[in-house]
């Protein structure tokens, strides 16, 4: 990549991680839906492209890579990897977060942050005025646990619209 | 008028919900705070959840117009059956609040509501017709093991009558769930009625 101030051709990230391309039906189908469509990318854009008040971009890829790599699915975790090789993140806490060793941290507020992350993607019932407690004593700010909550939530909606649209995908191939 | 259902927890009467963070106040909310409560729905400018997720304006915004395009939009699935793929997933997690709002949906919709109690008794089985049964089986799969959807999920659906566009909008339902539903149970909780008047 360079810094020439041309803007890099729009990736729509769903179609790239089912992935789906124009010449698909799939991709047509998707596209009956187009304010869906739109608005799932713009979720993804006010998550990751802008400034979100009260958590770093660092911090908002490895929720999101942690998020993907507990539900399985890889392609949208690879994105979030690279994501972070472009931040120039430690990559040795890339690796670790990849490898699920969340409680080698050693910057609590991230390991109370990821720890949070894999209860909600995987056992949302458990989710408890403590736990938010228990972040906001690691100095998360109202906005800052808004913001957390909602990219948890919403990886876990791009996780399965992009597993829902992979398996219409491979039945148009099948029919 | 029929009488609230009261299953295993989950029910159809109305509830409220608690936040455990504070909400933004509306009298001195941002022009981007306003407009995405407006963008939601005309009542969200008093609810305790939009009010907190009023927090990230540009967050919820963007949420707002996925959810009411996704359960809304004419044509494709109809919106009952979009509100049973919504209610199945809130039951599989868990949320009590979501159910119990997206049940009332689908009875108002669907003017009956033997296919909720049958979802908050035990979802794996429930269903009163082939298709219902399709449509509550898929909901439950891609909720809990999206990793785990195939094509033999879609075939599945295809062989009850489901056209392309009905299937793509249960996935967008029951996707926009798994969002929905982690918020609901993890910024606040339900407050049944039974409560609220003691």
């Amino acid at each position: 990549m360079t810094n020439l101030s041309v803007a890099p051709p729009a990736i729509d990230v769903v179609d790239d991680a089912v992935p789906l391309s124009p010449d698909q039906p799939t991709w047509a189908l998707r596209r009956q839906r187009d304010k869906v469509v739109a608005a799932t990318q713009s979720s993804h854009d006010a998550m990751f492209s802008h400034a979100v008040e009260g958590l770093s971009r660092t911090e908002r890829l490895l929720v999101a890579l942690h998020a993907c790599r507990v539900s399985n699915a890889t392609t949208l975790a690879a994105r979030y990897r690279d994501g972070l090789a472009g931040e120039n993140a430690d990559a040795a806490v890339t690796d670790a977060v990849e490898r699920g060793e969340i409680d080698s941290l050693a910057d609590p507020r991230l390991r109370a942050m990821l720890s949070f992350t894999g209860r909600l993607i995987e056992r949302p019932i458990e989710g408890d005025r403590a736990a938010i407690e228990a972040l906001a004593a690691q100095g998360l700010s109202t906005p800052a646990l808004v913001a957390l909550s909602q990219l948890i939530a919403f990886l876990s909606y791009q996780v399965r619209v992009v597993a829902g649209l992979k398996a219409l995908a491979g039945a148009e191939a099948s029919a | 008028m029929t009488f609230p259902i009261r299953i295993k927890g989950f029910t159809t009467d109305v509830l409220k919900w608690k936040p455990w963070l504070d909400v933004v106040n509306v009298d001195t909310a941002t022009p981007a705070q306003l407009a995405a409560l407006d963008e939601m729905s005309p009542q969200a400018r008093s609810s305790p959840y939009f009010l907190v997720l009023a927090h990230q304006p540009e967050i919820l915004l963007q949420r707002s117009i996925a959810f009411n395009a996704i359960m809304f939009a004419p044509g494709g699935m109809p919106r009952a059956e979009r509100e049973l793929g919504a209610t199945v997933e809130s039951r599989v997690n868990g949320c009590v609040y979501c159910a119990s709002v997206h049940a009332q949906r689908f009875e108002q919709l669907a003017k009956r509501d033997d296919v909720i109690s049958q979802v908050f008794e035990e979802p794996a089985t429930a269903g009163t017709t082939p298709r219902e049964k399709a449509i509550v089986e898929f909901s439950i799969r891609l909720g809990a093991e999206p990793g785990k959807v195939s094509p033999d999920d879609i075939l599945a659906l295809k062989a009850v009558g489901l056209g392309e566009l009905e299937i793509l909008d249960l996935i967008h339902s029951v996707a926009l769930f798994a969002w929905a539903n982690r918020l609901m149970l993890n910024l606040g909780e339900p407050v049944f009625p039974e409560t609220a008047a003691s």
